[in-house]
């Protein structure tokens, strides 16, 4: 093949989707208006939108479940990879897309790794099933994983192989429902970077459904946005698409961290071309050329201004000491610069320790080792010897990598599993020498799956059964103001299992309150939730804070981890390495590493830019050069507005 | 590891935990891949089985249901089966025993009566026995592949291999649902006589427990009916082709035929020696 030729088979379009609509039968109105799109071959795609915009809906129209097995009301036309979706089966169009749902592991049918890669070669009756498994083993790098059972594995092992079995037909579209919605950070990630591998060595079209922008930035090539009621609003490169920051914010739909400060930062001059940066190499990128100049001045000459186009440079304050300046610009237009950050640090910490002085911690956990039995039968640890006080007052973070060990500690401070050795007391009651039941007066615990807590016919009945079980009367305002406070009172005669999952954790926040705990436990409270309900659960938090007196959350959110927790604990392989401040943590990038935590965008970059205190949210970021602007009076065309 | 073994002994009540149960059920199911029984075609095992699982109920012999019992012990015993499954399998035959023990002396029977019951127990335990070696040899793929080629609907034959995947996740869910129970409700203040309170309580939490997990299964089961769509289960139901693909790694060796034509010597022995005792 000539390289033109090639070129063009590049370019060819390879998803065809002409006046698409669709109606789930029974349903009142579209899911898809007229959809027209057509994506290219080996691009790497992003389908964003807010909740109910059709973004699966589409997705299903692309491997053929609409309309063979979904049998709505279909219009319209849509072409894969050559192949009419209306006349090829299910069966058939999966050997051009593969597809990974957001709830990948019920999509895992076999035993074993192997097995599982092998069962959809082996239904289409190919001789050579178990090579074309070893190939898909293979192309995603994950040999070590053959024979592994399947319940063995962790959350992104298993979308690794729910992503390998769909491979495993060689198809030349694979698309993925939310894989950062239920994966951990560091798995997140993991799997982005298989799909890159995907696209760019074997050429693959990659089709992304996402909620995190970060994401989309750092891997995807273009971005199709979907409108409420399923229609197409635009498909634009990336950094365009990414850049329009007050359309998205408008449908609830988060920009990058990095964007939204320039964004903010640009709002009153509107200069440029309208692109902003969207990942924090490209923001680096463009504050290199003045930090590199930056880089050798003495700090004798940082107030003196040498530049023509008028930056100044003021030292940073940290401890007292003073560091190396670092000054920080938005583009060629403008130069923006960092001001002295306030380490909120030193003040929170003090707080907390006269807070704690001379008080009785709520939870002390004395040299507690706890695990679980493998199959083996070894009894292997996942908490070992761990000590710890939380105080009353407390928010507390617990982060990790996934198996560190935060579960573990969660249900012995809840009283569901009791220590190995050691002790754990809470609120003065030794959890060895009391039930579940008794200790429940004093702790509530938010199970990570909200399924698993619905145990009654609806919600109200959920969130009164504690209180009837102990035979309380007159429950009645309380319960209302319950169901009020958690915007539940339009929906407490529904089935818990059939809210979305925003609703599905209020409900299970309503729960734990209406236990008039003393201590409150979460199992990753924001894990799959989109950007509104997110916000709202962090409100919901707050409105807790007034009733409970200390909250300890096991969290991947490290956006949560900076908003919220007053004290962060880092746990790895059943230790805790890190015991600090919301501010603080952030500044040790190491250990954060060895954790396999990911810091929120915008601390990433206080990083790069070598900033001494980082910045944690981008309304810190924002202030510190507004701040910065007052003092020095050099951005004219901000200033102005 | 130094925390490894050492740290920690299960008290007797962990031993019961949902937990420690799934842990047995998973080592049941996957944990021997070479035991003595393992090695042999699942056809043949099944065949073997379905004589030890229904012959028994024939036989009033007890010196040939001793012989029986006595292969299948030994042959228990080499698959290492889990000690939880065992004690249950006690606990069922003890507390038979007793009954019948109590029975035969209530009706006048005496001792010759429960003797002569004692050989309904005696069947009872060669099939029990018989199962556990079996099916603590043989896992669920092998087996559900042994039920496809002799002529189960592969429905069926999918079915228990997808049980058994399921199993683990069912009893973690089902585990985390008995919590929530716990963790909003109430135990009974006062134990009663024996804890009697506490073990109604306990049954009753066990029972309604599953209420919530079969929703939840039920909800689950979307997704995976569209993958199996998808990884194209339905198309390979209507082509001979697959299934002879599939089962193409399953060969009667010599040592089954082997293995067969020894337990059928074994069988006639105890049968002939059986007869001398027979009245």
């Amino acid at each position: 093949m000539t390289s033109s030729v090639q070129a063009e088979h590049n370019q060819s379009i390879i998803i065809d989707v002409q006046d698409v609509s669709f109606r789930y039968p029974g349903a009142e109105s579209n899911s898809l208006s007229e959809v027209n799109l057509q994506i290219k071959r080996g691009d790497f795609v992003a389908i964003i939108g807010s909740n109910g915009s059709g973004k699966s809906t589409l997705c299903k129209c692309l491997n053929g479940l609409i309309p063979t097995y979904y049998t709505g009301d279909f219009a319209g036309k849509v072409v894969v990879n050559g192949v009419d979706t209306s006349q090829a089966s299910i069966a058939e169009l999966s050997k051009h897309v593969a597809y990974v749902f957001q709830d990948f592991e019920n999509q895992l049918v076999r035993p074993t790794v192997f097995d599982e890669l092998a069962f959809a070669p082996l239904n289409f009756g190919y001789e050579d099933y178990k090579e074309r498994a070893l190939q898909a083993l293979h192309m995603l790098d994950m040999a070590e994983l053959k024979q592994r059972w399947i319940w063995q594995l962790s959350g992104g092992q298993k979308h690794m192989t729910a992503l390998a079995a769909a491979m495993a037909l060689d198809p030349e579209i694979i698309i993925v429902d939310e894989p950062v919605a239920q994966l951990d950070p560091a798995h997140a990630k993991l799997i982005y970077d298989k799909l890159a591998l995907l696209n760019e060595r074997h050429g693959k079209t990659i089709i992304v459904i996402e909620h995190h922008t970060e994401f989309i930035a750092d891997y995807c090539k273009s971005v199709v946005l979907l409108d409420r009621g399923g229609k197409v609003r635009w498909t634009r490169p990336t950094q365009q698409a990414l850049s329009s920051v007050a359309e998205l914010t408008e449908l609830h739909i988060q920009p990058p961290q990095v964007t939204q400060a320039f964004a903010a930062l640009h709002a009153d001059s509107r200069s440029g071309n309208g692109l902003y940066p969207v990942t924090i190499e490209q923001a680096v990128e463009q504050l290199q050329p003045l930090l590199a100049h930056r880089g050798h001045r003495p700090m004798s000459e940082q107030h003196q201004d040498h530049d023509e186009r008028h930056t100044a440079h003021l030292p940073y304050q940290d401890n007292g000491a003073q560091l190396t300046a670092h000054a920080s610009c938005l583009d060629h237009d403008e130069r923006h610069q960092a001001r002295p950050l306030h380490p909120s640090t030193n003040e929170s910490a003090q707080r907390d320790n006269q807070s704690r002085a001379g008080r009785e911690p709520l939870v002390h956990v004395e040299a507690a080792t706890s695990g679980y039995q493998s199959i083996e039968r070894n009894m292997s640890p996942t908490l070992k010897g761990i000590d710890l006080a939380i105080y009353p007052g407390e928010r507390v973070a617990l982060i990790g990598n996934n198996g560190a060990g935060k579960s573990t500690l969660l249900r012995l401070i809840a009283g569901i599993r009791k220590p190995w050795s050691g002790a754990v007391t809470v609120c003065g009651q030794d959890t060895r020498k009391v039930t579940p039941e008794q200790l429940s007066d004093v702790v509530s615990f938010i199970f990570q799956n909200p399924e698993e807590m619905f145990i009654a016919d609806h919600i109200r009945a959920d969130i009164e059964f504690f209180l009837k079980a102990r035979k309380q009367s007159n429950t009645e305002p309380f319960i209302e103001h319950i169901l009020q406070t958690f915007h539940l009172t339009e929906l407490q005669q529904r089935d818990g299992r059939l809210l979305s999952g925003g609703q599905q954790r209020r409900a299970t926040l309503a729960i734990g309150m209406a236990m008039k705990p003393t201590i409150m436990l979460l199992d990753e409270p924001t894990a799959s939730l989109d950007i509104v309900s997110r916000r709202e659960m962090t409100q919901l938090f707050d409105e807790l804070q007034d009733h409970v007196q200390a909250i300890i959350v096991a969290t991947h959110d490290m956006q949560l981890v900076a908003d919220w927790a007053t004290r962060v604990i880092v746990m790895h392989e059943g230790t805790i390495i890190m015991d600090t401040t919301s501010a603080d943590v952030f500044q040790h990038p190491q250990l954060l590493d060895k954790a396999a935590l990911v810091p929120p965008q915008i601390v990433q970059l206080s990083h790069a830019l070598k900033l001494p205190s980082a910045a944690l949210s981008v309304n810190q970021f924002v202030e510190q050069f507004r701040d910065k602007e007052e003092q020095d009076g050099i951005y004219q065309l901000s200033a102005q507005a | 590891m130094e925390y490894t073994n050492s740290a920690h002994k299960p008290s007797f009540w962990e031993k019961f935990s949902v937990e420690r149960i799934k842990v047995e059920l998973l080592r049941t199911a996957y944990g021997q891949s070479m035991t003595f029984l393992s090695r042999f075609d699942p056809r043949i095992m099944i065949a073997w089985y379905s004589f030890f699982a229904i012959v028994p109920w024939f036989i009033h012999n007890k010196a040939v249901l001793l012989g029986l019992l006595l292969a299948v012990a030994v042959l228990t015993y080499s698959s290492k089966p889990s000690v939880l499954v065992l004690i249950v399998l006690a606990i069922g035959l003890i507390s038979d025993a007793a009954y019948m023990l109590i029975v035969s002396l209530m009706f006048g029977g005496g001792l010759a009566a429960a003797w002569a019951l004692s050989t309904l127990t005696l069947k009872l335990l060669v099939i029990t026995l018989a199962s556990i070696a079996v099916f603590s040899s043989m896992d669920p793929e092998r087996l559900s592949d042994g039920l496809l080629s002799i002529g189960a609907p592969a429905q069926f034959s999918f079915g228990v291999a997808y049980g058994f995947r399921m199993l683990p996740i069912l009893i973690e869910e089902y585990n985390n649902i008995l919590y929530s129970y716990r963790l909003r409700g109430k135990s009974p203040d006062k134990k009663g006589f024996l804890g009697w309170r506490m073990l109604v309580y306990s049954f009753k939490l066990s029972v309604v427990a599953f209420y919530p997990l079969i929703l939840n299964t039920a909800k689950r089961t979307r997704t995976t009916v569209e993958a199996l769509e998808i990884k194209g289960f339905t198309y390979a139901m209507h082509d001979p082709k697959v299934k002879k693909l599939k089962l193409s790694y399953l060969k009667i060796r010599r040592r089954d035929i082997v293995f067969l034509a020894l337990s059928a010597l074994y069988i006639a022995a105890v049968f002939y020696v059986g007869s001398f005792f027979d009245a």
